[in-house]
């Protein structure tokens, strides 16, 4: 959480010659960040574990342990506690509290008080932390609160009714008011405070009720200052959506030992600066009291988890400024723990980051560990995935990385992962394929006018009964203002390159052209897919884990030919619809001899092919030449009504 | 048949005189590429000396063959000075400043460029590269890592979660918000340290601005062994900066505060524009990088890795804002990088 610290106000309980500019330094490196100073405030973030710091007292405390360490002065200065008489009943209200609820439960009645705006500097200090001035009442709340970090709440006395108090978990179903004039139903289990009449007048440590708040022609006030059970209210602030600064400070686990110091705080202000007075009873039910807790820690164990040597003086010296006491048994350190640290200091490396912190990380070395190398990840994908990328950026490819998140439509209608607080309905599912992220992308780019290759390597998510669901991790591609065969050819490009053997089968599907869709498959089995959609983009997806398993690192080693090949042209007339790379496949099947054959020119059904004749260890003769052509010419007759 | 040695000779040097004359009288390019074949063509004069070689005897093979190459190397340059020497109008008119026609130019996203390039930096000194699943059981990406439900340190890990049967070990389904997910996961799969994981990997947080996108990418590193300290964390980020940033850049730890590490830290990397000395670009010389800190007894624990005896840190940050801080990109609405506008695209 964010805090506002005015500069004179810290000076009210820290005394140093450290100018501002210091202070922030010196806590920002060894405490609390400060993350600007202006206008004589600091601007502090304080974690969720250092709720004892997110006030005045508690950034001066901090601040006094601190500046010294870098060489300045610095005394912290006692909040000032009044000696009451601290009384489990009191004649002037009758409470029944859940202790689960409340650890902590004090009340006292002030009498007559004077409604009115506070006073200017009350004022102008609560306006240098953000805080709206109200009234002298409000305001003094307000103001104890961001002077100690413990929420102080007052009661208009005359409206609890009977003078009585029920501090329960509420009903589910039960309503309440707040004094910001809001309306909540309950969800159960909120703690809330209920009058003699059974009205609830408090939603406990969030805000106050409407029908119990001071207002213009309040006479006597009820000042309460309570700990409450953190969970608790972070469970109704997180099921209201309610936030306050008390609900903030609250569900971090406030200190009870804190509580006196509030009520003797609200007492003299209250009666400074509205002429209240207090009653000399105050109620305090306080069940459980703090008990002293001690961690052991060994010299050894702070000095391994640092990696430097210290001694002992040096680390009970810094425990002391922290509040801590330290007993030393040889190299052994027994620490006891204040109250206020008792939330956030629970074993041996809470010891040693404070250690740590104030004896300066800054002046901790810097060395690499040594020791073992792990062993390598057996079976590392990202490699592959590299050259993939690589590949496709060769050929022209941009790669885009979309949204994983997506609408209903675009997820199969068999099943896909829904999140229960998505932030919009467009973005409700997981994704089961990357198509329709790819072809909006490649509608965002309508305008463009020259061809396109956009594809995104991401993991699809298919739903996988109860365990966690698969991650697919899929290669995917839409290419734009391009020709089938263009198209075709980048696929078959990245195959060879990744020396894979897949076939492209012919086979129709939904969403692409009828006829111009190719599967992608190995052995039977289909891994990916390539086509031509509905909207003229040509789309292909591959599973890309089993495409590595098609590819091989390195490419094959084949002797070179010691003799020279025979190569001629035949050019060949076919049919209407005779499917080519059939007809190729057929040719390459006939006959060992031939090396190679390629389509070097297409005039309406001539095909002009280059055929290359190869032995391997000798120069073929024409007569077997020829024996070869007269296969091949008779298979292409035969089969497919080819002529010359 | 003899052909006399001395007469070729002879040949040799007069036809090369005669073909210099020639080609210095010549007024056009054009003129100059009739002599070029007369005399060097498949024809021409110089060329059939050559085919009268084989018929030498060896020794006079040898200087007849030093003789004609000399004056054909001679009246090559010749006529290429000579063409040079022309008029510009008398030239074959060239423009070498037409553009040229290039290939299709591909483009690797931002994304992966910075993860490539993080990856590179961690596995030089050691640490393997895992990744693990984006779509998580709570346990791994909170209750493990010593976060129990209603912790309000939660709030700053905006979490989206997935309408399914929660596991009755690991309870709800989620996407993993940050990549300590995978601490517990790499803990699980070594067993036995040393642990030098680098886990690069997508996560997703419920909101959208600006400065932030549901779905962004962090990278984790995590070391457990025996006697790893602060001394061994700041060694780490210290190697990070100086390969990533630039020699000259240090790094620094604040305090900070997460569940899984004690203690914990916010890191800052000394800022490249001002040397540190404090500028407009960064607070008092410094910039943010991320958190890190000393793996929790708990959460080794966790793990399945006994804390007495084994130490460890980690470190978690954005791929995105640190890639920025290092190429000093400003780019000033992050969805950009989402997008799949090309004239983005194309910049990288």
């Amino acid at each position: 959480m964010n805090i506002l610290i005015p500069d004179d106000w810290l000076r009210d309980y820290l005394k140093t010659p450290a100018t501002s500019k210091q202070i922030a330094e010196c806590l920002s490196l060894s405490g609390p960040s400060v993350e600007k100073f202006e206008n004589n405030v600091y601007f502090i973030e304080v974690t969720t574990n250092r709720v004892d710091c997110a006030s005045v007292f508690g950034i001066a405390h901090e601040a006094a342990a601190i500046l010294p360490t870098f060489g300045y002065k610095a005394t912290l200065k006692k909040i000032p506690l009044l000696s009451y008489k601290l009384k489990s009943r009191v004649k002037y209200l009758t409470v029944k509290i859940d202790q689960d609820l409340c650890f902590r439960f004090s009340a006292v009645l002030i009498k007559n008080v004077r409604i009115s705006d506070s006073p200017l500097w009350l004022r102008q200090r609560l306006l240098n932390v953000g805080v709206r001035p109200i009234n002298n009442i409000v305001d003094i709340s307000n103001y104890i609160m961001h002077e100690i970090g413990q929420p102080v709440h007052t009661f208009d006395f005359r409206k609890i009714g009977k003078s009585k108090m029920l501090l329960r978990p509420s009903d589910k179903g039960e309503k309440i008011t707040t004094l910001d004039g809001k309306t909540h139903i309950l969800a159960g289990g909120d703690i809330v405070i209920e009058d003699g009449y059974g009205k609830l007048i408090d939603l406990a440590g969030i805000m106050g009720g409407e029908n119990s708040a001071v207002d213009v022609n309040t006479k006597d006030v009820l000042l309460f200052v309570q700990t409450y059970n953190p969970i608790s209210i972070r469970k109704t602030s997180m099921s209201l959506a309610k936030r306050s600064e008390a609900s903030e400070l609250f569900e971090k686990g406030l200190d009870p030992e804190l509580v006196p110091f509030g009520i003797s705080l609200g007492i003299g202000l209250l009666s400074k600066i509205t002429g209240g007075k207090a009653d000399s009873d105050i109620l305090d039910i306080y069940a459980k009291p703090y008990q002293k807790k001690t961690v052991l820690v060994g010299l050894e164990f702070i000095e391994k988890h640092i990696g430097i040597k210290l001694n002992r003086n040096e680390i009970s010296t810094i425990l002391t400024a922290l509040g801590f006491t330290t007993k030393w048994k040889v190299d052994n350190l027994e620490v006891s723990v204040p109250s206020f640290r008792s939330g956030d200091i629970k074993g041996p490396v809470d010891i040693v980051e404070e250690i740590a912190r104030l004896y300066g990380y800054y002046k901790i070395p810097s060395e690499l560990m040594t020791g073992l190398l792990p062993e390598p990840l057996i079976n590392s994908p990202f490699a592959f995935e590299t050259k993939i990328k690589n590949i496709l950026k060769g050929y022209g490819g941009i790669e885009i990385y979309t949204l994983s998140l997506v609408d209903k439509n675009s997820v199969l209608k068999s099943g896909a992962l829904k999140l229960k607080n998505p932030l919009g309905t467009d973005s409700e599912y997981l994704r089961t394929s990357l198509s329709p992220s790819l072809v909006k992308a490649g509608n965002d780019n309508s305008g463009e006018e020259n061809p396109f290759h956009l594809f995104e390597l991401a993991n699809t998510y298919i739903p996988n009964g109860r365990h966690l669901p698969q991650e697919v991790m899929t290669l995917a591609g839409i290419m734009v203002n391009t020709t089938f065969v263009k198209a075709r050819g980048i696929i078959e490009a990245l195959l060879a390159e990744l020396h894979s053997s897949i076939g492209l089968i012919p086979e129709e599907g939904a969403d692409f052209l009828p006829g111009k869709r190719l599967v992608l498959k190995y052995s039977k089995k289909e891994i990916g897919e390539f086509g031509e959609l509905e909207n003229g983009y040509f789309f292909y997806k591959i599973r890309v884990e089993d495409l590595r398993k098609t590819s091989i690192e390195t490419g094959r080693f084949f002797p070179l030919p010691i003799y020279p090949p025979q190569i001629e042209d035949l050019t060949l007339n076919f049919p209407e619809k005779t499917k080519i790379g059939e007809v190729i496949e057929a040719i390459k099947a006939v006959d060992k001899l031939l090396g190679e054959v390629r389509i070097i020119g297409t005039y309406k059904n001539n095909y002009t092919f280059r055929f290359w004749y190869q032995h391997s260890n000798k120069t073929l003769t024409n007569s077997e030449v020829q024996s070869v052509r007269n296969n091949i010419l008779k298979m292409l007759n035969d089969k497919f009504g080819a002529f010359q | 048949m003899w052909i006399d040695e001395i007469l070729m000779r002879e040949d040799i040097l007069s036809l090369k005189n005669q073909a210099i004359s020639q080609i210095n009288l010549a007024k056009t390019s054009e003129e100059l590429e009739e002599i070029r074949i007369s005399y060097l063509g498949r024809s021409g004069k110089l060329t059939e000396l050559f085919k009268n070689i084989s018929a030498l005897k060896s020794d006079d093979k040898k200087l007849n063959g030093l003789l004609l190459n000399q004056a054909k190397a001679t009246l090559t340059s010749t006529i290429a000075s000579r063409k040079n020497s022309l008029k510009e109008s008398a030239r074959d008119w060239f423009d070498p400043t037409v553009p040229g026609t290039k290939p299709g130019i591909g483009h690797l996203h931002l994304v992966t460029q910075a993860i490539d390039e993080i990856a590179r930096t961690f596995t030089q000194i050691g640490f393997v590269r895992v990744r693990y699943p984006e779509v998580e059981w709570d346990w791994f990406a909170f209750e493990g890592l010593n976060m129990p439900k209603d912790h309000p340190a939660r709030d700053e890990w905006e979490t989206f979660f997935v309408d399914a049967l929660p596991s009755p070990d690991f309870g709800q389904m989620v996407l993993t918000p940050h990549t300590s997910s995978g601490q517990i996961r790499e803990m699980q799969r070594v067993k036995l340290p040393p642990v030098r994981m680098i886990n690069i990997a997508k996560c997703y947080r419920r909101q959208i601005d600006a400065s932030h996108v549901p779905m962004f990418h962090q990278f984790e590193g995590l070391v457990v062994d025996r006697n790893i300290s602060v001394v061994n964390l700041k060694g780490t980020l210290d190697y990070f900066a100086r390969n990533f940033f630039g020699k000259e850049r240090k790094t620094r730890l604040r305090p900070f505060h997460f569940q899984f590490t004690e203690p914990s830290f916010e890191v800052d990397v000394s800022c490249g524009i001002c040397d540190g000395r404090g500028c407009k670009l960064c607070k008092e010389g410094w910039l943010e990088l991320g958190g890190a800190g000393m793996v929790h007894p708990l959460v080794l624990k966790n793990g399945g890795i006994n804390p007495d005896k084994y130490t460890g840190f980690a470190f978690g940050w954005g791929v995105e804002r640190t890639f920025m801080m290092k190429a000093g990109l400003s780019i000033p609405d992050i969805r950009l990088l989402y997008s799949s506008d090309l004239r983005f695209l194309k910049q990288f």
